[in-house]
């Protein structure tokens, strides 16, 4: 019902939006144009070749990639390397998870707790986050040497000479040795994260659970936890993640000696292309193991979801 | 700042500190922590002191691990590093990709989160959802094809390529970071600055980036540590020992040369330096940046 005027006077408004969109979609896209152009070069083309690969075969040089179907599948099915570095690499994203999550989060609460010398805990904890894996591998590879290392001779110094180990060469202590420089490495991440989440917690819970008669632990369980909630799940996630993908440390540690005792699945794909140049089953492992990590991602962001919305 | 809490510290648990006394009423519980904290503290520290102390002994004396301070420091194990390891050349190598990729991923990557803030246009939901996907994609399951796609785009081996590959990997968490920031900031300016009659580039250079600091210095700290760091690529892409950064130059130099340990643990204390002081001084953007990156 509207009046024809009106609509005359309508008219050219409209126009004069749509070409006012129009110029808004190619601004936006124009924008956005150089993230989407390397994403699609470096990412998402890669991520498919990747899956192409694992059904052809590639020595690294030759231009022609014959086509194998389901071969280098099979080959991997019975690669007792590549399942072994998936086993170590479970153990060692549930030692990274645990232990590396429940001293970040202790830190975190110690720290939360103090007055003096916040800063400077800070910067210590996080210090060696900021160091590479090369630097890491490099450094515990001098300390933890059988006969020379200094941890050894420490262990020796103060009487506890029982307790020396070939940390990175006895098969039974190799893995959990390479799973605690993980830690040294990488808690201060979960720490600063955790930290941060704590200072954002009102302070006016924390009167409200006293008032209550809640104690230290009531406190906790009541007021710190709940709060503390989605920084400990994407905390977690992260944590596994980085675990799972361990990679530099490892290499330049043990390169996943003794025998396989801690090779991990990433390395395990790198010397499966470069060093035995077998780009086609490497590209098999590459995608069943980074299938698993995509498929862990999407899991733990949808369970977040959920609970988010609940 | 640092230096300044550490002195507090160390008056906080020395017994002969002139605190007043009515701040030493210390319960049993505060002392736990504090020793809890310094145990932590220690071990953090530990296996870096042990690297500088073993950077400055002869090789008989870090083997025979008598002496946690050298007894007659040696300084030319720092020459000797730097000389042998071509450390010159590996250090300036980084510098420059880690500059490059910052700048990449800053500018892309502040385009990116503007556009997807601020501006409506057709596919941005999805563009978006594409975006936090990629995330998701580890580098195990693309390294391999990167490494074929580079060789037939000619950039194994290229300074451009390793570039390409670090500004990528950094695109999608900073645009995140910058697109929440633009969300938070008020629009009163860019749109004072458009009815002046600047143009939306204009307005973009000379009004937002500016405004848009904060967000850069997180997205740059973030970006540059990570790129500093990086290991995996620089194995994969480079052969050339003159185009190696700082990471790879390190384990070619070690399996190369085989040098002594206590030059090798000079070579890694150099290799340290820029890293370290750029955390110490940097310290405040990189929390808030870290929070950033992960928690948005």
């Amino acid at each position: 019902m509207q009046l024809p005027a009106r609509r005359l006077l309508e008219a050219p408004r409209r126009r004069r939006n749509l070409s006012r969109s129009a110029r808004g979609n190619l601004l936006g896209l124009l924008f956005l144009a150089p993230a989407i152009v390397l994403i699609g070069i470096f990412t998402i083309t890669p991520f498919a070749q990747a899956i192409l690969l694992s059904f052809q075969s590639w020595d690294g040089v030759s231009p022609d990639t014959p086509w194998v179907g389901l071969r280098n599948y099979e080959f991997i099915a019975s690669d007792t390397t590549f399942w072994a570095s998936m086993r170590n690499v479970l153990i060692f994203g549930a030692v990274g998870f645990v232990i590396g999550n429940g001293v970040a989060i202790a830190m975190a609460l110690a720290v939360n707790s103090i007055t003096r010398g916040r800063v400077f805990f800070r910067t210590v904890f996080y210090l060696p986050g900021v160091l590479s894996v090369v630097v890491v591998g490099l450094l515990f590879s001098f300390i933890l040497a059988p006969g020379s290392g200094v941890l050894n001779r420490t262990l020796e110094a103060v009487g506890l000479g029982v307790l020396q180990q070939n940390w990175l060469g006895d098969p039974a202590v190799a893995l959990p040795a390479v799973a605690a420089v993980f830690i040294w490495f990488h808690w201060g991440f979960g720490f600063l994260l955790f930290l941060a989440g704590l200072q954002d917690i009102p302070k006016e819970l924390y009167e409200a659970a006293e008032l209550d008669g809640a104690g230290p632990w009531g406190r906790f369980r009541y007021v710190t936890w709940p709060q503390l909630a989605p920084v400990t799940s994407i905390v977690s996630l992260l944590t596994l993640l980085a675990a799972l993908q361990i990679f530099g440390t490892v290499q330049v540690l043990t390169n996943g000696g003794p025998g396989y005792h801690t090779m991990v699945p990433t390395l395990a794909i790198y010397n499966e292309a470069f060093v035995n140049w077998r780009y086609g089953s490497a590209a098999a492992m590459s995608v069943v193991f980074g299938g698993a990590l995509v498929l862990l991602s999407v899991i733990q962001l949808a369970i977040t979801g959920r609970r988010s919305r609940a | 700042m640092t230096t300044e809490e550490m002195s507090t510290t160390a008056s906080s648990i020395s017994p002969d500190s002139p605190a007043p006394r009515r701040r030493w009423r210390v319960s049993p519980e505060k002392v736990g922590i504090y020793g809890l904290l310094i145990v932590a503290a220690l071990t953090a520290l530990y296996p870096l002191l042990w690297m500088i102390s073993g950077s400055l002994q002869t090789l008989t004396e870090l083997l025979s691990n008598d002496s946690f301070v050298p007894a007659d420091p040696q300084w030319g194990n720092y020459v000797t590093a730097w000389v042998q390891g071509e450390l010159g050349v590996y250090l300036i190598n980084s510098l420059f990709y880690t500059l490059c990729a910052v700048l990449g991923i800053m500018l892309v990557s502040s385009l990116a989160g503007y556009a997807l803030a601020r501006l409506e246009f057709i596919g941005k939901s999805i563009f978006t959802f594409v975006i936090l996907a990629v995330m998701i994609i580890p580098a195990p399951a693309m390294f391999l094809a990167q490494y074929k796609l580079l060789i037939s785009l000619g950039l194994t081996n290229s300074r451009l390529g390793y570039i390409l590959v670090l500004i990528t990997a950094g695109i999608p968490m900073a645009t995140l970071i910058m697109r929440s920031f633009f969300v938070s900031q008020p629009r009163d300016l860019e749109e004072a600055a458009a009815l002046d009659g600047a143009g939306p580039v204009r307005v973009f250079w000379s009004v937002i980036l500016p405004l848009a600091r904060p967000g850069l210095a997180a997205v740059a700290v973030i970006q540059g540590l990570g790129a500093w760091n990086e290991y995996l690529m620089a194995l994969v892409i480079f052969d050339d020992d003159a185009l190696m950064p700082i990471q790879r130059g390190l384990t070619a130099f070690t399996s190369a040369e085989t040098p002594q340990q206590q030059i090798l643990l000079a070579a890694t204390t150099i290799s340290i330096v820029p890293v370290v002081i750029f955390y110490l001084l940097a310290q405040r953007h990189i929390v808030k940046g870290i929070g950033a990156g992960a928690i948005k």
